[in-house]
């Protein structure tokens, strides 16, 4: 839960400030948002894996999965802070990145208290769902953010 | 800039606080705890409720608080309680040589692995509530020549065992259930300690999951048998169906060879076992599945009939289905045995004692006293006492009453959590508490006794 907060109130406080800075490489909390997804998208996977073939190995994997997305969307929240601590300019809005961002983390949140239920139910039918809610919202989040950064900039 | 700073500012209050109330959401779901009133749910026919899956399970233990000086649990009146033996380390079962030497089972489960994130906090919740104790892997013997209460003799009986508690003797037989074996020693009356080294007479299904990892054991009256309560490896098959193999069952092991076969099944963990004296029937005290409800499933106490099938893990007091389970197994569900008196949910009975002695007053003869531990899970807490349940022609006959109380004071705070059950040679009955590392003997409050009422 502490996970979720840190990552909103972080992003929020600096979203408006994001990007511009291109010139020192590609920040460590992209790499890490990158890792969460990635993460997020496996368990998706492994749910579908044991919807279709209920053996108890594939919710190990998807909540495993799940909760490693979870510690990394939270390093990526304190990696966040500190790029911005460090003085990084960023002034195009980022909201829609954030937000998606955030909401994924914290349906993933839930999602990893419902893959923490005993048996079946702990993944069909609301864990598969979850999951699958959280790679739509990544992507719907990922395809605005690359709309909104190849737009000609307006203002300053 | 500083427009677009001032919006940001406004847009991350509102979006800030629909995420507390998101974030507060959650925890409300998390807190759905509060149970009904146990009692409608003793006896033959429990209320079960419908059944409800959290996001995240309720987790309502006792903080462990130690019994001070002079503290013991409290009884009615006409009755006495006392402490037998203290000191202990984590003492879980107890069994009454002939000569009326008191065995004390002092042990604890094995390291369970860390399969899932969940399991991690699991584990911090068994320490939190004093269930971490050290494995002292031991039976200690104490005897008591005159029958007074206090044993002149304490010694170390057998050691080395792993995770035992069940105990039989037949003839000079000493047979100790080790969570992963039977193993049988050779005993002589009157003797207090074993160094010999015990044979094992079958294996029992152990680690590396062992999630229930008491075995409780009882040998028929000839003799030739010995039952062995075998609990479920899970909650509700979380760690597949493959590790239950003849788990969740009542084992009949023959005495002769170590054969065995599946007495009885879907008894998810059958942790007491006793003869019922009138009808001679096999009897077992059972803990029922958790998380589904403050209300689900009540534990029990039930006759076990040879062959039967009492639901676990595809549904529960009959018919009634766990969604958890997958694939489900209709033709099982079927024939599924309703337990014969509910014990109401989560009081988690783990021992169970027929009362055949004759000290207790005569309303306490051929009933059950049912050791309940308590719950974790629920509020209000529920056990933490040892109840009669009364028995006529061979079927409880009324409500459980309470008997040994004060385990839990009015702040919630566990003294003690009873376990094992067994009635000493002289009437008493003895309560082995694994909290308060004590063996308690309740007696009849009788004039000119040698203990005082209430020491």
């Amino acid at each position: 839960m502490k996970h979720a907060t840190i990552t909103e109130a972080t992003f929020i406080r600096d979203a408006s400030l994001r990007s511009a800075t291109k010139p020192r490489g590609r920040p460590l909390h992209r790499i890490l948002v990158s890792f969460s997804a990635a993460y997020f998208t496996g368990a998706l996977v492994t749910d579908l894996v044991y919807w279709q073939m209920p053996d108890v190995l594939w919710e190990r994997f998807s909540i495993w999965l799940i909760a490693a997305g979870l510690v990394m969307a939270g390093l990526a929240a304190v990696a966040y802070a500190i790029d911005l601590a460090g003085g990084r300019q960023i002034n195009r809005p980022a909201w829609p990145g954030v937000t998606g961002y955030a909401l994924a983390v914290l349906l993933s949140l839930v999602n990893a208290f419902v893959h923490s239920r005993d048996g079946y139910t702990a993944v069909v039918p609301t864990g598969l769902m979850l999951s699958g809610i959280v790679i739509v919202v990544l992507l719907l989040t990922a395809s605005v953010t690359v709309t909104l950064a190849n737009r000609p900039r307006v203002g300053g | 800039m500083m427009q677009a700073l001032r919006i940001a500012h406004s847009k991350k209050q509102s979006r800030l606080a629909v995420l507390l109330v998101a974030v507060a959401g959650l925890g409300l779901a998390g807190c759905d705890d509060s149970g009904g009133d146990p009692k409608i749910q003793i006896g033959a026919n429990p209320e079960l409720p419908q059944l409800q899956q959290y996001l995240m399970p309720p987790i309502r233990i006792a903080k462990v608080a130690g019994w001070g000086k002079d503290e013991t649990p409290t009884v009615p009146q006409g009755l006495q309680v006392h402490a037998l033996a203290s000191g202990f380390e984590h003492p879980r079962s107890l069994y009454v040589l002939p000569n009326g030497d008191v065995l004390v089972v002092e042990s604890n489960g094995p390291k369970a692995p860390i399969s899932r994130p969940k399991d991690i906090i699991t584990g911090w919740v068994q320490w939190f509530a004093g269930a971490k104790a050290k494995d002292a892997n031991r039976i200690t013997l104490l005897r008591d020549t005159k029958g007074d209460g206090v044993p002149e003799l304490r010694t170390v009986f057998l050691d080395h065992l792993n995770s035992p508690f069940g105990v039989a003797l037949v003839g000079n037989d000493l047979y100790v259930a080790n969570t992963d074996a039977i193993v049988r020693f050779p005993y002589q009356d009157g003797q207090t300690s074993i160094t010999a080294a015990g044979t094992k007479l079958t294996d029992l299904p152990g680690g590396p999951i062992d999630h229930h990892w008491t075995k409780s054991l009882l040998a028929s009256p000839d003799g030739s048998k010995l039952y062995v309560g075998v609990g479920s490896n899970s909650n509700i098959t979380e760690n597949g169906i493959g590790a239950e193999y003849e788990r969740a069952a009542i084992w009949e092991v023959d005495r002769a060879s170590g054969a065995h076969r599946i007495f009885a099944s879907g008894v998810r963990n059958p942790t007491g076992l006793a003869w019922e004296p009138e009808s001679g029937k096999l009897w077992a005290v059972a803990n029922e599945r958790d998380e589904i409800g403050p209300d689900l499933v009540p534990d029990y106490l039930t006759s076990v009939q040879d062959g039967g099938f009492y639901g676990w893990p595809y549904s529960y007091y009959g018919q009634h289905l766990d969604p958890r389970v997958e694939p489900q197994r209709p033709d099982l569900v079927a024939k599924a045995i309703v337990p014969d008196y509910a014990l109401s949910s989560h009081v988690a009975p783990l021992g169970v004692a027929m009362y055949t002695g004759t000290d207790l007053p005569a309303n306490y003869r051929g009933g059950a006293f049912v050791g309940e531990h308590g719950s974790w899970d629920r509020t209000p807490l529920n056990g933490y006492k040892v109840v009669f349940v009364p028995f006529s022609g061979g079927r409880p006959s009324g409500p459980a009453q309470d008997v040994v109380t004060g385990f839990l004071d009015e702040n919630n705070h566990a003294h003690g959590r009873p376990v094992g059950l067994a009635v000493d040679r002289s009437g008493g009955l003895l309560i082995a508490d694994d909290v308060g590392n004590t063996v308690w003997r309740v007696s009849s409050a009788k004039p000119g006794s040698l203990t005082k009422p209430g020491t």
